[in-house]
């Protein structure tokens, strides 16, 4: 197995992405999986992240004040 | 359910031409980045607009940018022109631009494209180089964000074996 020299304008941009926050491990995961793999995990992940959305909405609407009568 | 990718078989159903774009296409490319919506390039012509009411008829599409979410079956009336549609419908929300800011228009877009397979089918999808200059141009700092993550990458696609 062969590598390309690592570019010091690559090492720059995979290096300013971490320094900006990206856990590019999950870059480098996304790589290995195919196309649609990739469309079908995005597509979990969404289902799962607009239903603990829901779930935190419901929770905020049940604990909410109510507001006292005006007198 | 929001398969996104479910309302692009339905656009390519009814005969639309279109590139994916947006965060979605920065999925395709392989971010971790998730993203609500998906964003397509379009001529946004009479006959296309006719052909994507068609393909979202079913699924309740509405302008979700306006104050009473008017339906996109509805509106805007035949013949009215279009620059850019934001649709929610039952199945996501889905952006339909007939430009790309940094690129141009959907036929140089198109011409800068690459054919992926997808779901037993080809979908036009922006070239990671084009999302990173369309993300920049863009500007907002969660763009700006995005073309960070996709320099890594097209960076890293760079590192992996050589055949």
């Amino acid at each position: 197995m062969i590598l390309r020299r690592m570019e010091p304008q690559t090492e720059s941009a995979v290096e300013v992405a971490r320094q900006a926050g990206f856990d590019l491990s999950l870059v480098d995961l996304n790589l290995a999986l195919s196309y649609e793999e990739r469309v079908l995990q995005h597509a979990a992940v969404l289902e799962f992240a607009l239903e603990l959305a829901a779930a935190g909405a419901a929770f905020y609407a049940q604990s909410a004040p109510v507001a006292e009568p005006t007198r | 359910m929001h398969n996104l990718h479910q309302l692009l078989n339905r656009l390519a159903d009814a005969g639309v031409d279109f590139v994916v774009v947006g965060g979605f296409a920065g999925v395709i490319h392989g971010s971790a980045l998730v993203t609500q919506d998906v964003d397509v390039c379009a001529v946004l012509s009479a006959e296309n607009v006719e052909k994507i009411r068609g393909a979202l008829a079913d699924i309740n599409p509405v302008h979700r940018q306006t104050h009473r979410l008017l339906s996109f079956l509805e509106h805007p009336a035949p013949g009215q022109a279009l620059v850019n549609l934001y649709l929610k419908t039952d199945r996501g929300v889905i952006d339909i631009l007939s430009s790309i800011l940094g690129i141009g228009d959907y036929e140089r877009l198109r011409q800068r494209a690459i054919s992926l397979p997808l779901f037993g089918r080809t979908f036009a999808v922006i070239s990671i180089e084009d999302l990173i200059v369309a993300k920049e141009a863009v500007g907002r700092e969660k763009d700006l964000l995005a073309a960070k993550e996709l320099r890594a990458i097209a960076a890293k696609r760079n590192l992996r074996p050589a055949d």
